[in-house]
C-alpha cells in the first residue's frame, strides 16, 4: 500500500520536473536510479539558463537608464510648449473678445436688422415646412436651416447673396402660392410603390396627381403621398378636369382646401366624416334590423302587387265573359248562382255574400302586415335613437362633456337609425296604398257589382 | 329671359341649401298635383260623358222596379263611383308623406350638424350654418308642400262626393 503511495508520488515529480525544465521531456524512467540522474542533468541545466538569463539583465540596464534619462527630457520639452501654448491661448481669447466687441461696436444697428432676418428666415422655414411647393423646390429647407444656424452664432455673418437668397425665396413663396402649375414628382402610392408622375398643385392649397387622386406633401421626408382616403362626389372630377385642362379651356371648376396651407386639416376631415356605408353601420343591430324589416317589406309589397294584378286582369277578362271561370274570385262568386239558376232572389244574395266573405281574406292578405310595419319603421328608428342617446350621456358621466366631438358624433350616429326608419317608412306607406287600392277595387267589384252581373245575364238570357 | 335665368337661379341656390331632400319632396309634391290636375280634367271632361252614358243606360231600360233592375242600377252606380274615386286614396297618402319627408330632410340634416360638430369640435358657428339650413329648410317646404295638397285634396273630395250624390240622384226608380 505504502510502496504504491511512494511510487504514484516519484512519478508525479518526475512529471513536474519534466515539466519545469521544458527541455527534455518524454523521457520516460525506467528505474529509480535512471529518475535520479535525470533529475541531475536538469539541475546542471537550469543553472547554466540562470546564468545567461542574469548576463543578458545586466547588459539591458545601462539601455534602460538611458531611455529613462530621453523621456525625463521629452516631458520637460512638452511642458515648455504646453505653458507657451497657454499663453497664446489667453491671448487669442483677448482678441476674440476684442474682435467680438469690435463687431458689436461696428454693427451697430445692423444687429437689429441681422435679427429681423433671423427672424424672418425661421418664419420662412416653418412656412415652407408645411407648403406645398415644398415638394417642387427641395433645397431650400437646408438653406435657410444653414442660414439659421450660421446667424444664431455670433463669429460669422451672412453673405450677400444668402441675405438675396431669403429674399428671393419669400418672394418665390408669395408668387408660386397663386399659381397653378403643373410639374413631375415622385408619388407615393397607398400600396407603397413609388411612381413618377405629372401633379398639378393649385397654390399652396391643393395638390393632384394626373389621375385624378389627391396628394399630401409629407414634411419629414419631402415627398407626395396619395391620400388613402379620397373625397367622394363631385370632388373627385373636378380634380381630374382640372389635370386634363391646357391653357384654352379657360376656367375650371375646383375647389380648394382652405387649411391647404397649414397642412390641409380640413382636407383631411372631410375625407375623415363616414360614407353611406358607415352611416349605415352606425345604425348597429337596430339599423340592421330596420333593414331587414324593410327589405321584408318591399320584397311583399312586389309580390302582392304582381298577385293582384293577375288576379285583376283575370277578373277584367271575366267581366267580358258569360261563363263563370273559378280561376278568379269574380267567377268563384258567379259560379254560385251559375251552378244554381233557379234560386230566389233572397237565397241568392245570402249565398253570394257567403262567397264574397270568402274571396276577401285572400285578396288582403299581407296588406295588414305592410301597414304594420309602416307604422313600426319609425318607431324602431326611434327606438335606436334612444338607445344611442343612452349610449352617449353614459359616456358623457364616465369621461365628462368635456369633449364635444365625441358627444356630437355619438349623437350623429344615433340619428342614423331614425332616418333608416323613415326610408323604409315612406315607401312602404306608399306601396301600401297603391297595394291597397288594387285589393280595394275587387273587392269593391265583388261587393257592390256582382248582384249586377247576374242581374245582367239574367235579363240577357231572358231577351233570347 | 331674365327672369327666367334670376328665378332658375334662385331655386337652385334654394335646392342647394335644402339638400338632396328637397329633391325627393319636389319629386313627390310633382306626382301629387300630376294626379290632382288628372282628378280636376276628369272632372271637368271625362266625367260629364261617363254620367251622361250610366244615365242613359238607366233611362234606356224598359223597365226601372224589379230585382234585376235594382242590381243593374246599384252596378251603374258602383262603376261611375270606381272612376270618380280612382287615385283619391294616392292623392290622400301622398299629402301625409310630405311631411315625413321633411322630418327625413331635418334628421339628416342634424346629422350633418353634428359631424361638423365631431370634426371642429363645435367652436365654428359659421360652418355649422351650412347644416342647420339643411334642417330646416326641409321641415318648411314638406310643410308648405303638404298645405297646398291638403285645400287640394279638400277639394277634390268634395267634388268626388257631390258628383257620386248626382248621380245616385238621377237614377231614378219607378215604385
Amino acid at each position: 500500500m505504502s510502496m504504491k503511495c511512494v511510487k504514484a508520488a516519484a512519478f508525479a515529480l518526475c512529471g513536474s520536473l519534466a515539466l519545469a525544465t521544458g527541455s527534455t521531456v518524454a523521457q520516460e524512467a525506467q528505474s529509480l536510479d535512471q529518475l535520479l540522474d535525470f533529475v541531475r542533468q536538469g539541475q546542471t541545466t537550469e543553472a547554466r539558463e540562470n546564468r545567461e538569463r542574469e548576463q543578458r539583465f545586466a547588459a539591458a540596464k545601462a539601455e534602460q537608464a538611458n531611455m529613462l534619462q530621453e523621456a525625463e527630457a521629452e516631458r520637460t520639452r512638452q511642458e515648455n510648449l504646453s505653458s507657451e501654448l497657454e499663453a497664446t491661448f489667453e491671448e487669442n481669447d483677448l482678441l476674440i473678445t476684442q474682435k467680438q466687441e469690435a463687431l458689436r461696436e461696428r454693427l451697430g444697428t445692423l444687429a437689429e436688422l441681422f435679427g429681423h432676418l433671423t427672424s424672418t428666415a425661421g418664419d420662412l422655414s416653418s412656412n415652407l415646412e408645411f407648403s406645398l411647393t415644398s415638394a417642387e423646390f427641395p433645397d431650400r429647407q437646408e438653406f435657410l436651416d444653414n442660414l439659421i444656424k450660421k446667424m444664431s452664432g455670433s463669429e460669422r455673418l451672412p453673405s450677400i447673396e444668402e441675405i438675396e437668397r431669403v429674399w428671393f425665396e419669400l418672394q418665390r413663396e408669395m408668387t408660386e402660392s397663386g399659381k397653378v402649375v403643373a410639374f413631375n414628382a415622385e408619388v407615393a402610392k397607398p400600396t407603397g410603390d413609388k411612381v413618377e408622375q405629372r401633379v398639378v398643385r393649385v397654390g399652396v392649397f391643393n395638390v393632384v396627381s394626373e389621375d385624378g387622386r389627391y396628394l399630401q406633401y409629407v414634411p419629414n421626408k419631402g415627398t407626395l403621398e396619395e391620400l388613402a382616403r379620397q373625397p367622394s362626389g363631385p370632388y373627385l372630377g373636378w380634380a381630374k378636369e382640372l389635370v386634363a385642362a391646357t391653357g384654352e379651356d379657360g376656367m375650371k371648376k375646383f375647389g380648394v382646401d382652405p387649411t391647404g396651407p397649414t397642412g390641409g386639416s380640413y382636407l383631411a376631415a372631410l375625407i375623415n366624416s363616414p360614407d353611406l356605408e358607415e352611416r349605415w353601420h352606425q345604425g348597429g343591430y337596430i339599423g340592421y334590423a330596420i333593414t331587414a324589416v324593410g327589405a321584408f317589406a318591399f320584397l311583399l309589397a312586389i309580390w302582392r302587387l304582381i298577385v293582384l294584378t293577375s288576379v285583376s286582369s283575370k277578373v277584367n277578362s271575366q267581366l267580358k265573359s258569360d261563363r263563370a271561370n273559378t280561376n278568379n274570385p269574380l267567377g268563384r262568386v258567379l259560379k254560385v248562382h251559375e251552378d244554381n239558376p233557379s234560386m230566389d232572389t233572397e237565397t241568392l244574395e245570402l249565398k253570394l255574400s257567403e262567397a264574397i266573405l270568402k274571396e276577401t281574406p285572400r285578396l288582403e292578405s299581407g296588406l295588414t302586415l305592410l301597414k304594420i310595419i309602416s307604422a313600426v319603421a319609425p318607431l324602431m328608428g326611434l327606438l335606436g335613437t334612444v338607445t344611442g342617446m343612452i349610449v352617449t350621456f353614459q359616456a358623457i358621466t364616465i369621461f365628462g362633456a368635456g369633449d364635444p366631438k365625441a358627444m356630437a358624433g355619438g349623437i350623429s350616429g344615433a340619428l342614423v337609425t331614425t332616418v333608416l326608419g323613415l326610408l323604409v317608412a315612406i315607401p312602404t306607406v306608399l306601396l301600401h296604398t297603391i297595394v291597397n287600392g288594387r285589393a280595394q277595387r275587387i273587392i269593391h267589384l265583388l261587393n257592390e257589382q256582382t248582384t249586377g252581373i247576374i242581374a245582367e245575364h239574367t235579363e240577357g238570357n231572358l231577351r233570347k | 329671359m331674365y327672369w327666367f335665368d334670376s328665378a332658375y337661379e334662385a331655386v337652385a341656390r334654394f335646392m342647394d341649401m335644402g339638400g338632396n331632400v328637397l329633391w325627393l319632396i319636389a319629386i313627390l309634391l310633382f306626382f301629387m298635383w300630376m294626379l290632382i290636375f288628372e282628378r280636376v280634367w276628369y272632372f271637368k271632361a271625362g266625367w260629364k260623358n261617363d254620367a251622361a252614358h250610366a244615365i242613359s243606360t238607366w233611362e234606356g231600360r224598359s223597365e226601372r222596379r224589379s230585382w234585376e233592375a235594382h242590381q243593374i242600377r246599384e252596378k251603374l252606380i258602383s262603376e261611375a263611383r270606381q272612376k270618380i274615386n280612382q287615385y283619391l286614396p294616392v292623392i290622400k297618402t301622398m299629402v301625409a308623406l310630405c311631411p315625413l319627408l321633411g322630418l327625413l330632410g331635418t334628421v339628416t340634416g342634424m346629422i350633418e350638424v353634428f359631424n361638423i360638430m365631431a370634426v371642429t369640435g363645435g367652436g365654428d358657428a359659421k360652418s355649422m350654418a351650412g347644416g342647420v339650413s339643411r334642417a330646416t329648410i326641409p321641415t318648411m317646404a314638406g310643410m308648405v308642400a303638404a298645405l297646398s295638397g291638403v285645400f287640394a285634396n279638400t277639394y277634390v273630395t268634395r267634388v268626388a262626393t257631390r258628383e257620386s250624390e248626382f248621380l245616385v240622384d238621377n237614377l231614378t226608380t219607378d215604385h
